[in-house]
Formats: structure tokens, sequence, C-alpha cells
């Protein structure tokens, strides 16, 4: 019998065993932090609240409407068709299936813009395309859709665009919700990504 | 870094290049391990020659083994590996199929390939059945098509569909591959104590 055999026999033993004790749990796929950074400092990520309005008067299909507030703020009070998965509990595998659904953006939405720029920034990490942030949150909703404010007199004519847009949001989301309300139930059909399958190639 | 294909590393353009360079390779390493004589292949049905099976559980082993650590290290991501869809019925046939032509012929696609190298005749006879099946099937493929991808279990590895993790398995692989070394090498010492027709 040639030693050498029992040699490497041995040896193939070992490094087998030694896998067991490497950690080889499949990692989360992340971006490197530089493309991060890049995406980060640009303002393109913010849509206001006049093109989420508008978008969802025009019952655009494409917008996916995403709030990271707690169910119980949730509950209180919420933009139309929009979903609820709290800040906590984003990363879990449930909630990930909203992302990165080619054709939708997702729109992000808190009480002010820092939990919904959070929510970005993981999204952005784990490499989903398609996410967007709603500037100022629902205290800005407040102020320019549900509340507007008439601009002063010498305001440029796009200030009394402006307004006159807001007003009749603010006509469609709160005077004239008891009409729309019956039809508004309309049952809101999620998208899930479908489970993304390996890179093509082969033998 | 790697798969340097699916990393963008290299452009895809070098598929071909890289084929080309692992094909010369494998030919080589084949008909180095003597994989170009028909008697030292079907070796293994008989039991007098088991360098088939040794030569492919060590390139086996020692490719999933070392992956594993690969992974680990950094230097590869398991996860943009391409994995064959597996198709389970087909497949079975397939294998069985592919088994008979193997101890009829003596040579599997390969090992026929680095026979004709050499220059052997039955090497040569094999290749050109080799081809004529291929337009047999090819021809009557429209009649089992439907067969043909059916079972489709997706592109799904042992540790997908048992939830076993990957160095378990690998771990296993090498215990049951050493085993066979072992155990095949006293199997190869009886069959051949027999045996006077055939030299080695």
């Amino acid at each position: 019998m040639d030693r050498n055999y029992i040699y490497l026999t041995i040896l193939m033993l070992v490094l087998a065993i030694g896998t067991l004790l490497v950690n080889n749990e499949p990692k989360l796929k992340q971006i490197e932090p530089q493309q991060l950074l890049l995406e980060m400092v640009q303002p393109t990520r913010y849509v206001t609240t006049d093109q989420i309005a508008k978008m969802i008067i025009h019952g655009d299909p494409s917008l996916e409407l995403v709030d990271v507030r707690s169910a119980d703020e949730f509950e209180q009070f919420a933009l139309p068709r929009s979903v609820n998965i709290p800040l906590d509990s984003l990363i879990n595998s449930s909630s990930l299936g909203y992302f990165g659904i080619p054709g939708t953006k997702v729109v992000f939405v808190s009480n002010d813009d820092i939990a919904a720029d959070q929510a970005w920034v993981l999204t952005k990490r784990l490499g989903f395309k398609g996410t967007y942030v709603m500037r100022g949150g629902l205290n800005c909703w407040m102020e320019t859709i549900i509340n507007p404010q008439e601009p002063s007199e010498g305001s440029p004519n796009t200030a009394y665009e402006t307004y006159a847009f807001r007003k009749g949001a603010q006509q469609y989301f709160t005077g004239a919700k008891a009409e729309v309300a019956e039809g508004s139930k309309v049952k809101v059909e999620v998208q899930r990504r479908k489970k993304t399958s390996a890179v093509a190639g082969g033998c | 870094m790697c798969p340097l294909i699916p990393n963008g590393i290299i452009s895809s353009g070098w598929d071909f290049v890289i084929a080309i360079i692992l094909g010369m390779a494998f030919g080589f390493i084949l008909e180095a391990s003597g994989f170009s004589s028909a008697r030292n292949i079907v070796g293994v049905f008989y039991g007098y020659n088991f360098v088939v099976l040794r030569v492919f559980f060590t390139a086996l082993i020692v490719a999933m083994v070392g992956l594993l650590y690969f992974d680990y290290f950094g230097w590869l991501d398991l996860s943009k590996i391409f994995i064959l869809p597996t198709y389970l019925t087909p497949m079975i046939i397939g294998g069985v199929v592919m088994g008979v032509g193997f101890i009829m012929g003596g040579f599997c696609p390969g090992t026929s390939f680095t026979a004709v190298a050499i220059g052997k005749i039955d090497g040569i006879v094999f290749t050109i059945g080799l081809y004529f099946g291929i337009f047999i099937f090819s021809e009557a493929f429209p009649l089992f098509g439907d067969f043909y991808t059916s079972g489709d279990l997706g592109n799904v590895t042992i540790t997908d569909a048992t939830g076993i993790p990957a160095s378990w398995v690998a771990m296993g692989f090498t215990v049951v591959a050493l085993a066979a070394f072992w155990g095949t090498m006293f199997v190869e010492k009886r069959v051949r104590k027999n045996m006077t027709e055939y030299k080695f």
C-alpha cells in the first residue's frame, strides 16, 4: 500500500472537516460603500408631496407607497393605497418581496423623512433599484396637500399654479372623501417580486 | 472577485477562449489518467479497475471542498455560480442510457475524444457512433421533447432541496468518496487475483 495514499486521505478528510468550521452561511448581498455614498449625496431619491398627490389622483399603477411608521400610527392615518411595513420589520424576507419589482417606484413615507430615509438606505444597501423617499413625510403632506397656504401677493405665477393644484388635491383627499369612499374600496393587489434565478451560463 | 464573467471582470466574449483552455486541460488529464483505454474505463463495471471512480471522485471532492474555502475567503461568490436545472425523471433515464452506452462502447464522450487524439481505432468508431447518435436524437427530439423538459425542479442544490448545510454535504461526500477509494482497492485486489488474460 502506497503511504502517499494514506497521507492524501488524511489531508482530504481534514480539509473536509475544516469546511464544517468555516462559516459558509450565505452572506447578504450588498452594494459597494462608494456606490451607496454616491447615491446618498444625490437628492434624486426625493419625491415631493405634490408629485405623490398627482400620482395617487391619476391612479398611477407604478406607484407603491410603503409606510414605515408603526402599525398604530398607520391605523390612525395613512395615505390611500399605502402598505404598512414598520421599519423594524423592513428586512424580513416577506417584506423584501415588495421591493425591486421592475417598473414600480417604491416611495417610503414616514412622519418626517428621517425614518423613510433610513428605510431607503437599507434597501439601497441591499441593492434594490427604484426606491424613493417622500420629501418631508406626512408632516409636509399635511402642510402642502391637506392644508395648503395661499401664496402671498406678488408671488410668481407658478406658486399660484401649485396652490391651485393643491387646493384641488385637498378637495380630492378631504372634501370629496365621503363620495369617493365607496369607490375607493378597490382591493389593492400587491405585486410580489419573483424569486430571482441564478446567473445564466453553463457548461 | 470570482466568478469573473458575472462580475464583469472579463467580458462574456472570453467564454470560448476559457472553454478551449479548460477543454485542453481536461483532455490532457483524462489521457494522463489512462482514460483513453476502454479497458481501464469499463474495468469499473467488472471490478478490476476503479480508476474512473477514483479520478472523478477526487476531482469532485477537491473541487467541492475547494469551492467552499474559496467562498469563505471571499475569492468566489458561490451564489453567482450557475447551477444546472434538475429534471428528475429525464435525468435518471438519461443516466441509465449513458451508463449502457458506457459499458457497451467502453468510452464516455470525453474519453472517446482522448482515444481519437492518440489514434485508437475503437475510439474513432465510437466517436462516429456518437455523432450518429446526436443526429438521431436531434431529429427525433419532437417525439420526446415534452418528456425531456418534464419534472423541472429548477436550479436546485442539495442544500436547497433538503436544508442540509453545504459544508455537511461536502463532508459527507468526502467521507463516502474516501471510503470508496479504500473499498475499491480491496475489490480490485481480489478480482485481479483471478484474472490471467489481462496484464496491468
